[in-house]
């Protein structure tokens, strides 16, 4: 069976939860093909085609590749361009649109394929007849951004999405109620899939025996959807209390400015450190000398740092954001507070310091042991591939 | 006394337009330079020197000044084309600042009036080219938060404040901000900004039935600084303490992800706060008056005119307490204060006043409108920097 898989851009090495899931069906037995934005350097072993350009270079040899590109599908292609046009016409797009839409996706529709899966929802926006097409079926993740923030400003978006999408993946149940909310039929067949950790990758990390001067850690981009002021208010409780604490904040993104100015307006700029963007390998050193990881999101699809944080073995604080809810359980494995309390959020904090050893490690073991059983790598191979082969047109 | 008003733009923004006015009406002669964005009246003492955008109208327009310049000094015209163009900004920007420039030099102003920070940074040049006194306002967030996250614009205030001759400070909050990065205090002058006298010619009418639905309002473009997300976390406590009310939030731009998310999240609140569109300042004057509580939720401000303004309007103000917010209102005096990022203070003034009663109320109305006028009238402001450019010249 081969797997068209379509994504922004050829995974990093980095995003290992892309990297283990096409290694993952590559071992399932699958041929992948990967679609992407915009050219990228080659994966080994793996076969990638990239969209052909949009608005780029002069407008003269942008009409030259146009033409090219048309003519090239219409020649070689002719059924599934002339499919593709036709249900793009029947959507409601005017000749100039419908056209412009097999250029879009002349890169898909030259291949053949069985599936063509959406790692991300918005991937599928402007492709929505692109399987029907060639007559493949049609899969979509649902992701974080996809369905939390992207249909805020552009509400209604994936109604053509929903109608042609034969299964859907999600990270959480969460996401995929949600997204029955903004209009994906329940009858719609789906699976959750929650992201893997690899354990070795993570490993348990020492408690310290006293954290009464904790050391406090959160990872992820700096943006409004991280809530990082309720965080960062909680600071300011906590040192207010005399506490004396580290507080890391990693990563870089919008809001930089923003946050910088919060911890500079509290007078908490040698309490609080905004380490930037780190690699893998910093982060894990960083997670290995932390105490306690927060999570305040308004927020998150699921959150995979959560998770990893969870398997270093580090007390975790989480906002109740849906997807949060999920990952962390309540008293067990970390607690879950209410989001935008940062006064809950101090409370937490201090109840920690105060614990014993013991309890805390009771919960650190919990915690480490639910990521080693529940989301393991191999588990995940086996979800997705039990995602594809029960695949079917929906009626 | 020709005194050069330097913003960028032509019009700019509502209190500097406000400035010009004033000072134009003194008798103060103004040369305004920037970029022209549509048509503006002003009294005979303003004379508009706008240079054009781009193409041939700029090319003759730098033909033309460049005339003048040449006849008026060659040595600093000679100067000038080697400032400019010794920058690697490339040849098109280059040519603009020489547009910008060529009249400034030729209209020899006595004082040249910066109207933001940023422009030192960007125009370092202007000190070596004009022979004139420079005045700089301190406005907001060019003070207030952009140097915290910028390093490179730090470092030209603290290299470029010795120039300046005059800092004037729309607050003393601000003026202390300044100082950090080396604006001399003997050299800085609070001048308040002035609220117009619509306003305070207008009375509106004091709600006094207190079983209504409280009607609260702000009023300010959308952008993190306004605290909009915590106004909207103080109107979930309202709801939770069972306080009707309706929350209107009038501002210009796009609405932000987060606030539509916060609302997307909670359809109790959705149904209670609307949200308009920057409206008409005489719309904006009914809206006003149509309401019983403005509430300023903001993490950061210079000074807050439309705090002024409800003022001067009669309708109670909750501010909180940041830039010179705390200059214009004493908590339970003018108005109330609470503190910033705290939406729990926030709901609990608004239900603190919403039961107040109608005498006390009063004597708040009251003390507010005498402050206004004995502190932020446009007679001041014009006292102010009468003496303000004069203290400069005789410096």
């Amino acid at each position: 069976m081969r797997i068209g898989l379509v994504l922004p851009e050829a995974p990093q090495y980095s995003e290992t939860f892309f990297n283990l899931k096409i290694k993952g069906l590559k071992e399932s037995g699958f041929d992948v093909i990967l679609f992407t934005g915009n050219k990228n350097k080659k994966i080994s072993d793996l076969e990638i085609r990239s969209a052909y350009p949009v608005k780029q270079g002069n407008i003269f040899s942008q009409v030259i590749m146009f033409v090219y590109v048309i003519l090239q599908s219409f020649l070689f292609s002719p059924k599934r361009s002339f499919n593709l046009f036709r249900f793009e016409f029947k959507d409601g797009k005017n000749f100039n649109e419908s056209i412009k839409s097999v250029y879009f996706n002349a890169h898909i529709i030259s291949q053949d394929i069985d599936i063509l899966h959406f790692g991300f929802t918005t991937m599928a926006l402007r492709r929505e007849n692109t399987a029907k097409s060639i007559g493949a079926l049609m899969s979509v993740s649902l992701r974080g951004y996809d369905i939390n923030i992207y249909p805020l400003k552009n509400p209604g978006c994936y109604k053509k999405v929903w109608e042609n999408t034969d299964k859907v993946h999600s990270i959480s149940e969460y996401l995929r109620s949600k997204a029955v909310r903004y209009g994906l039929s329940e009858n719609t067949p789906y699976k959750k899939i929650t992201p893997a950790v690899d354990p070795d990758k993570f490993p348990l990390a020492e408690l310290r025996k006293n954290i009464s001067s904790p050391r406090i850690l959160t990872v992820g981009r700096l943006n409004w959807i991280k809530n990082y002021e309720t965080a960062i208010s909680a600071m300011k409780l906590l040192s207010d209390d005399g506490v004396n604490f580290e507080y890391t904040i990693v990563g870089d993104g919008p809001e930089t400015e923003r946050l910088k100015f919060a911890v500079y307006q509290y007078n908490l700029g040698d309490k609080i450190i905004f380490a930037g963007k780190k690699s893998h390998e910093e982060v894990k050193e960083l997670m290995n000398k932390a105490d306690i990881y927060l999570q305040p999101s308004f927020e998150e699809g699921f959150c995979v740092s959560v998770l990893e944080a969870q398997a270093v073995g580090l007390m975790c604080i989480v906002s109740d954001a849906e997807g949060l809810k999920e990952n962390v359980i309540d008293g067990e494995t970390g607690w879950v507070v209410p989001k935008r309390d940062f006064q809950t959020f101090k409370n937490k904090i201090t109840e920690i310091t105060d614990m014993s050893y013991v309890n805390r490690k009771k919960i650190s073991d919990n915690a480490r042991s639910r990521v080693v059983k529940d989301f393991k790598a191999e588990d995940q191979k086996k979800y997705f591939k039990e995602f594809f082969e029960t695949m079917t047109k929906k009626p | 006394m020709k005194i050069a008003v330097y913003s960028g733009n032509i019009p700019s923004t509502t209190f500097i337009e406000n400035l010009i006015n004033n000072l134009s009406s003194t008798g103060i002669k103004i040369l305004l330079f920037g970029k022209k964005f549509r048509e503006v009246k002003y009294n005979e003492n303003v004379e508009i020197l706008d240079t054009p955008d781009s193409g041939p109208a700029l090319l003759f327009f730098i033909v033309k000044e460049s005339f003048k310049s040449l006849f008026r000094n060659p040595a600093l015209y000679s100067k000038a084309l080697s400032k400019i163009f010794s920058s690697d900004k490339g040849i098109k920007n280059n040519l603009k600042e020489l547009g910008m420039i060529l009249p400034i030099i030729n209209n020899e102003p006595d004082i040249f009036h910066i109207q933001w920070g940023k422009t030192l940074q960007k125009n370092p040049y202007l000190f070596e080219l004009l022979s004139c006194r420079f005045a700089l306002s301190l406005r907001g967030a060019h003070i207030n938060y952009s140097p915290l996250n910028d390093k490179a614009l730090a470092e030209s205030y603290k290299m470029y404040f010795p120039l300046i001759d005059g800092f004037h400070a729309v607050s003393e909050a601000i003026s202390k901000e300044a100082q950090k990065y080396g604006a001399d205090s003997k050299k800085i002058k609070v001048i308040y900004s002035g609220v117009s006298n619509e306003f305070q010619n207008t009375k509106a009418p004091i709600k006094s039935d207190n079983s209504e639905i409280i009607k609260i309002i702000s009023i300010g473009r959308y952008h993190w600084k306004k605290g909009y997300h915590y106004a909207l976390d103080a109107m979930k406590m309202l709801i939770k303490n069972g306080i009707e009310f309706k929350y209107t939030i009038v501002a210009q731009g796009e609405v932000p992800e987060e606030i539509l998310f916060m609302l997307d999240d909670d359809a109790e609140l959705k149904s209670r706060v609307e949200l308009k569109s920057g409206i008409p300042h005489d719309m904006l004057m009914k809206e006003l008056s149509g309401s019983d509580i403005l509430i300023l939720p903001s993490v950061e401000e210079g000074i807050a005119n439309v705090v002024l303004e409800s003022m001067a309007l009669g309708i109670p103000v909750i501010c909180t307490d940041c830039g010179g917010m705390n200059e214009a209102i004493t908590d339970g005096v003018e108005g109330f204060i609470v503190r910033v990022r705290e939406p729990q203070m926030l709901a609990e003034k608004i239900t603190e006043l919403s039961k107040m009663k109608d005498e006390l109320k009063e004597k708040i109305i009251f003390n507010a409108q005498n402050k206004i006028k004995e502190k932020f009238s446009n007679e001041n402001l014009k006292k102010g920097f009468e003496d303000f450019y004069v203290s400069i010249l005789n410096r």
